[in-house]
């Protein structure tokens, strides 16, 4: 199986540390969401894995060799980093089919991907007359043209429109379920929620995070429930005498905080509380990640006092 | 990797942008254009007036250079916009390979051009000249047109090289073109000895029928790849060097 392997992998720009001892697996069969605040360092990795930039320290590896050893690496990794790379004088055809044609790619393949990314109709037309999210269709084209075991997406859902989102969300979901290693940045953490099995956080090109993105929720948003009840005086009475931290949430509903849906309704069967509504109420992933990144600010606060406020290319 | 694979790819790079493709297709026709517009109205009256008949076939060769210095300037600055060679250094990540690759179809096709234009032109012009006209057996006139291909073929690379040093056409057409136009032209007139050892002035010395000079004809041509072996060897310690 073909997995992306960092090992203490460091770049510096410029004296400023943009990757910093990076060391995480990237694996087949599932979609790792790559998270991080802009400048966290995710690009950065991402060139350093493609070997466009040299690493300062450390090793990237896919499927065990350095990427620019393997032959015609098109046919092994697909990579969207610019939508904006593409040379706008360019048909959306000759800009695939140079590609194709440098790694020995079968030329059907470049009417294959413009057809399963929606450009057929646009393949004669030159690139700068594209908009942004046919920019990214043709990034995507790009990367699935050798029909690679694993692919790198930076930032792939930007400037889409709802039924591109829609169509890249299932897109990704295919490709991890073909058994293929699937690395999708994005700093919208509402999206890579629909999306991703698994997590790789950076901040400040460290690793904050790497667990399966339903651990990730478990671990940095507390369970909490919402009820509403017949008689939320009793209810509320009860919960506190179990132990409960109550909080009120709209139209007479309680949130309860530490609790699942099971123990609440058992807990208002006990009592004979009518309840009309019960849900346990997941925190977002952006809300985890907030939490997690604010747990990252007071540590770094506490470690250094004099915080140096490094930010990667 | 295949090396043909990436020299096709190459050509279908220079092929699919419209600068570079259309600087290599003005290499002909602009120089056709000026000849045919030159030879036409005061070819004859310039003859009468005697000097280097060879040299003077070749008048529009001037003009054809400065394309053959923009065809290797945007086909190499294509690669600087907006992360274009991220890319295409992703699909052929040998630097040396993407590199040479580059070099070998940018140079391969400005000679085929050059070689193209170069007979052209002397056929052209020397078609308006009736009693005037020479043949390609004129002494130095077959040497010349040979030599005229390779020059603007070698100004091209000149022009590759420095353009992916300097990542950027706009910067490479700003000090060539204008060197090529003014300082060359001045300082060769005022300070003699050196200055016919500057890519321009070297490589045109073949241009002549008996070159004047340190410098002759085949020593010019061999000085002027000296310059474009040098500005490709800076370009390609560039390219190996730098983070795309």
């Amino acid at each position: 199986m073909t997995s992306i392997d960092l090992k203490d992998l460091t770049k510096e720009y410029g004296g400023t540390r943009a990757v910093d001892r990076l060391t995480l697996s990237v694996e087949p069969g599932r979609v790792t969401g790559f998270l991080g605040p802009n400048g966290a360092g995710k690009s950065a990795t991402m060139r350093l894995v493609l070997g466009l930039d040299r690493a300062t320290a450390g090793t990237a590896t896919v499927g065990g060799r350095p990427y620019a050893t393997l032959r015609e690496p098109l046919r092994t990794v697909g990579a969207l980093l610019d939508a904006q790379a593409a040379h706008g004088s360019r048909t959306a055809r000759d800009h695939l089919r140079f590609l194709a044609v440098s790694n020995r790619i079968p030329a059907r393949r470049v009417d294959e991907v413009l057809r399963d990314t929606g450009l057929a109709p646009a393949a004669r037309r030159r690139v700068r007359t594209f908009s942004l999210g046919m920019r990214q269709r043709l990034g995507i084209a790009a990367a699935l043209l050798g029909d690679p075991a694993v692919l790198l997406l930076d930032e792939p859902v930007n400037g889409l429109d709802p039924e591109g989102i829609v169509w890249i969300r299932e897109l990704l979901r295919r490709l991890a379920r073909e058994g293929r290693t699937v690395l999708v940045s994005s700093h919208l953490m509402n999206e890579t929620a629909t999306f991703a099995d698994h997590l790789v956080v950076l901040g400040r090109g460290r690793l904050l995070a790497d667990l399966p993105m339903r651990d990730f929720l478990d671990r940095h948003s507390p369970a909490r429930v919402r009820v509403r009840s017949g008689d939320p005086a009793r209810l509320r009475a009860a919960l506190r005498a179990a132990g409960h931290t109550i909080a009120d949430g709209d139209d007479g509903r309680l949130i309860v905080h530490g609790a699942d849906a099971g123990l609440v309704g058992a807990l208002a069967a006990r009592e004979g509380v009518t309840v009309l509504e019960l849900a346990d109420e997941r925190a977002s992933l952006e809300q985890a990640y907030l939490a997690l990144t604010a747990e990252e600010t007071e540590y770094s606060a506490a470690v250094s006092a004099a915080p140096t406020g490094l930010q990667g290319a | 990797m295949s090396v043909t694979a990436v020299l096709h790819s190459e050509w279908i790079k220079i092929r699919s942008v419209r600068a570079s493709f259309g600087s290599l297709v003005a290499v002909l026709a602009a120089t056709l254009a000026i000849t045919v517009l030159a030879f036409a109205t005061v070819g004859r009256a310039e003859a009468d007036d005697g000097g280097d008949p060879v040299l003077r076939a070749f008048y529009a060769i001037n003009f054809a250079q400065i394309a053959a210095v923009a065809f290797g300037a945007t086909a190499v600055s294509s690669e600087y916009a907006s992360g274009a060679l991220r890319v295409s250094l992703a699909a052929v990540p040998y630097r040396d390979l993407f590199y040479a690759a580059k070099a070998a179809i940018l140079g391969g096709s400005a000679l085929a051009v050059g070689l193209v234009t170069s007979f052209a032109t002397f056929f052209t012009g020397q078609a308006f000249l009736g009693r005037y006209a020479i043949g390609l057996g004129e002494p130095g006139a077959l040497r010349a047109c040979a030599g005229a291909g390779i020059y603007l073929a070698l100004m091209a690379l000149f022009a590759a090289g420095l353009t992916f040093l300097l990542r950027s056409a706009v910067a490479v057409l700003s000090l060539l073109i204008p060197f090529i136009l003014i300082v060359s032209f001045v300082v060769g007139d005022v300070a003699g000895g050196i200055a016919a050892y500057l890519p321009d002035r070297a490589g045109q010395q073949v241009l002549h029928q008996d070159p004047v000079g340190d410098v002759g004809p085949w020593t010019g041509l061999a000085v002027t790849a000296l310059w474009a072996a040098a500005a490709l060897l800076a370009g390609w310690q560039a390219v190996r060097r730098r983070d795309a």
